[in-house]
């Protein structure tokens, strides 16, 4: 199994991918794809064909929960329109993206912009080409919607269905939405990147869509889900941080507020797996664990701008240098998840769960002692041109 | 590959290895990552197999990481990945290796380590860099 523990090779699974042959290998049809349906032949081309955005590597597995586990979601309906949709703000109460952009329907209008778009031009490349990988995405919220109503017993089957769990995806969706739009917006006026080439990479990673492995097991997909709203709770977080430092104070308001919206998912999604725990701590450990084996995979890891074959690992690099997110998040959301659904403390687990349950215990602290001996060995990285800010370069 | 035709010695329990060097020849015939077998006789040392304490320690480091019974087999040639390592155990028992050795691998070096007899065999390499430079 190869290796390679550079702190930029850790961020392709949020972050620590221990192994990380498959980088090159992403575009290059040497193995078999998962595209390619029952064949399992690995493909050999002499020659990359251009514009070829990556696809998922693994292979892609279907149906893992037994059927007879779709009950338990049938029976927690009442539970969930109670507990889980309170965590859903009403239409009236919540922001808007216009409340934080310039009021096009004002005489300030011109001004607003004009002070925004001064602002903007304090803040350094770096923090921009994370803000637009973070709203790139967002911006590819189609994925992540598909992705929850890939999962058995608590799909909407029908694009209005009526269950809590259904009402609960179409109202998160709907809340997620106005992130990429704020974003988009903001990003436009601020005149510091080129819209054409992010405007690409999102319709490349629309298309391209994300495998995150959860295989239809909704154990699988709201653990996931609780591991990802943190950490999108974290880089946002860290974002509006950055901002307040250059002295943006508006746009430390925008991240601050899409950080406060991806918290209180968290506490819902996490309040789910906390009851899968309560009713099956066994399955749910299970679950845990093959999730952390099979590692957290970042939603945008697929993403392309038609120039950078490694467009993923170069933004996530400076996303990890600036600390907005970094291989140590990673080890302190796992340990945060951890005891949060008080995983050390299960009883009355099989063989398999006691194992599992000491895996992810245990595991923390190995992606710690990984990370900090990646830290040490950490060379200067390359200053490398970024499509998304007309190629001008940023250190990675 | 060369057509070299040799003897071939299967190591079947690298931890029963007693190293005669005078009388051993020790001939990987597994897929190694060079793809030519390498000789070692008494007359003289071509160092790509490593000395049969250097493979032992790494046994013992892969048994302990992947928490294998006594009564398991670890051959030189066994994948990490066939003993049950995941992508983690494997950089973990190479960092086990390198402050065992007290030697640093190189992310290029480490992609190459899949069995026992790989790493032994870099880690001699890097022990002996390590000595002629110090």
């Amino acid at each position: 199994m190869a290796l390679r523990m550079s702190p930029v090779t850790l961020q392709r699974e949020i972050y620590p991918s221990y192994t990380f042959h498959q980088s090159k290998n992403l575009r290059s049809p040497k193995f078999a794809m998962a595209s390619t349906i029952g064949s399992s032949t690995p493909k050999v081309e002499s020659t990359k064909k251009p514009f070829t955005p990556p696809r998922e590597v693994h292979l892609q597995v279907t149906h893992s929960m037994p059927p007879q586990k779709i009950e338990i979601f049938k029976s927690i309906e009442g539970w969930a329109e109670d507990n889980i949709l309170v965590h859903l703000k009403p239409v009236e109460k919540c922001w808007q993206p216009q409340d934080f952009l310039p009021e096009p329907a004002s005489d300030g209008f011109e001004e607003q912009v004009k002070e925004l778009r001064a602002r903007a031009k304090e803040i350094p490349d770096e923090y921009f080409i994370v803000l637009v990988g973070d709203m790139i995405t967002e911006e590819a919220l189609p994925t992540y919607q598909t992705m929850l109503n890939t999962l058995d017993g608590v799909r909407d089957e029908t694009g209005a269905s009526p269950t809590p769990w259904a009402i609960w995806t179409r109202a998160w969706t709907a809340e997620e939405n106005r992130h990429g739009d704020l974003l988009h917006q903001y990003l436009y006026l601020s005149g510091r990147v080129d819209m054409r080439q992010i405007q690409k990479t999102i319709q490349y990673l629309i298309g391209s869509g994300m495998d995150p492995r959860t295989e239809n097991s909704p154990y699988l997909g709201f653990i996931y889900t609780s591991f990802q709203e943190r950490a999108t709770f974290i880089s946002h977080g860290n974002t509006a941080r950055h901002a307040k430092d250059y002295g943006d104070l508006k746009l430390a308001q925008i991240c601050g507020t899409i950080a406060a919206d991806e918290k209180r998912h968290e506490t819902a999604y996490t309040k789910i797996a906390e009851k899968l725990f309560e009713i099956d701590p066994d399955g749910t450990v299970l679950a845990f664990a093959d999730m952390m084996r099979k590692k957290i995979s970042m939603p945008a890891h697929l993403m392309y701008d038609g120039r950078d074959d490694d467009l993923f690992d170069h933004f996530s690099a400076v996303a990890q240098r600036l600390g907005v997110y970094t291989a140590k998040d990673y080890a302190d959301i796992l340990e945060f998840l951890v005891g949060r659904w008080k995983v050390a403390d299960l009883t009355g687990l099989s063989g398999e769960g006691r194992k599992a349950q000491d895996y992810v215990c245990g595991l923390p602290s190995r992606i710690r002692r990984l990370e900090e001996r990646a830290a040490t060995r950490a060379k200067e990285g390359p200053s490398i041109p970024f499509s998304w800010i007309f190629d001008r370069e940023v250190k990675l | 590959m060369a057509a070299v035709p040799v003897t071939c010695v299967r190591l079947t329990t690298s931890m029963q290895i007693v190293g005669k060097t005078s009388a051993l020849k020790l001939v990987s015939m597994g897929r190694n990552k060079s793809g030519f077998p390498c000789l070692r006789t008494s007359r003289f040392q071509i160092s790509c197999v490593a000395k049969p304490e250097t493979v032992n320690k790494v046994c013992e480091i892969v048994k302990t990481q992947l928490a294998l019974g006594a009564d398991t087999v670890v051959a030189p040639d066994s994948k990490f990945a066939s003993l049950g390592a995941d992508s983690l155990d494997t950089v973990e028992i190479v960092m086990t290796l390198e402050e065992e050795f007290g030697i640093s691998v190189e992310e290029e070096n480490s992609q190459n380590i899949t069995t026992v007899q790989e790493a032994a065999d870099l880690i001699e390499k890097l022990v002996e860099k390590k000595n002629a430079t110090a």
